[in-house]
C-alpha cells in the first residue's frame, strides 16, 4: 500500500460519516411523518458502521500496511424498533377510530447529538486526508 | 554498502517508511471512531527504530493492539485526543526524514558535481 491507498482509507471514512449525517437528516425532516410507503408513520433510521479491508490485492507484496489497513463502510441502515408515539388529535386526517395518531418515536436532541458526532467524526478524517495530502507533497519533493 | 547507499539514507527511509505504515494505522483508527468492536492498532515507532539501527530488525515491523485505553459500551476504544495527537507526531517524523533525505542527496550531488 502507498500512501495514495491511506487516502483512500480517509475518503471511506468521509463518505460513511456523510450517509449517516444524510439519515439523521432524513429522521429530522421526517420527525413528523404520520404516513409512509410501507404503512403507518415513518420510521427512525440508524446506520451501522462496520470496517473494511482497502487496497485491490491482499499480497504479501504490498507489505505490511496493506494488512493493517481500514476503511469503514455502512454495513446497513435499520429502522428503530421503537413502537410510535401515540398522540391524541381527533382532528388529524391520520387519526384512528380512537383519535389517536401514531407519530414516529423520534427524538430531536437525539438526532442533533448523533449529526454533532458525525459532523466531528467528519472534521477529523479530513485532517487525516491533509495529513496524507501533506506527506505526499513531501515525498515528491525528494524528486525536485 | 556502495557510496551512494549512506547509513543517513538507509536510516531515513526506514524512518519515512515506518512513520507511512503508522499513518495507515492513524488513518484506520480514525475511520473506525465510530464502529462498533473496532479495537486501536498501532506499531511502536521509537522501538522498530532502535531494532533496525542495532540490526535486529527481522522483517515486517508489529503491529499491535494498543492496551490501556478506554473502552466505550460498543466494544469500540479509539481515542480521539490520542489519534489527533499520533497524527501529527507521525506527520512531523515523516517531514523530518523526508528532509534528511533530501539534504543527503544534495550533498551526494555536491560530491558527484565537485562541490560545484
Amino acid at each position: 500500500m502507498n500512501l495514495f491507498g491511506i487516502l483512500e482509507i480517509n475518503s471511506s471514512a468521509m463518505r460513511a460519516e456523510r450517509a449517516r449525517a444524510e439519515v439523521v437528516a432524513a429522521n429530522l425532516a421526517n420527525a413528523e411523518t404520520t404516513r409512509s410507503a410501507q404503512g403507518g408513520p415513518y420510521r427512525r433510521q440508524r446506520v451501522a458502521f462496520r470496517a473494511k479491508r482497502v487496497g485491490r490485492f491482499q499480497t504479501a507484496l504490498e507489505g505490511a500496511s496493506a494488512i493493517h489497513a481500514r476503511g469503514v463502510r455502512v454495513s446497513r441502515v435499520a429502522a428503530d424498533p421503537a413502537p410510535p408515539v401515540r398522540r391524541f388529535d381527533p382532528s388529524h386526517p391520520d387519526a384512528d377510530a380512537q383519535g389517536y395518531v401514531n407519530f414516529p418515536a423520534i427524538n430531536p436532541v437525539e438526532e442533533m447529538v448523533d449529526l454533532m458526532g458525525s459532523a466531528r467524526a467528519y472534521q477529523l478524517n479530513v485532517a487525516a486526508a491533509q495529513a496524507t495530502k501533506a506527506m505526499i507533497v513531501q515525498s515528491l519533493d525528494l524528486l525536485r | 554498502m556502495s557510496w551512494m547507499q549512506t547509513k543517513l539514507i538507509d536510516l531515513a527511509s526506514r524512518a519515512m517508511d515506518l512513520a507511512a505504515l503508522r499513518h495507515t494505522l492513524v488513518s484506520s483508527n480514525l475511520a473506525n471512531v465510530d464502529t462498533p468492536g473496532y479495537r486501536t492498532r498501532d506499531v511502536d515507532f521509537e522501538g522498530e527504530m532502535r531494532r533496525a539501527t542495532e540490526g535486529l530488525s527481522l522483517g515486517e515491523p508489529r503491529v499491535q493492539q494498543v492496551r490501556g485505553l478506554v473502552e466505550r459500551p460498543d466494544g469500540n476504544n479509539v481515542s480521539l485526543d490520542r489519534e489527533g495527537l499520533s497524527l501529527a507526531d507521525t506527520q512531523l517524523r515523516y517531514r523530518l526524514s523526508a528532509q534528511l533525505l533530501r539534504v543527503e542527496f544534495r550533498r551526494l550531488l555536491a560530491a558527484i558535481n565537485e562541490g560545484r
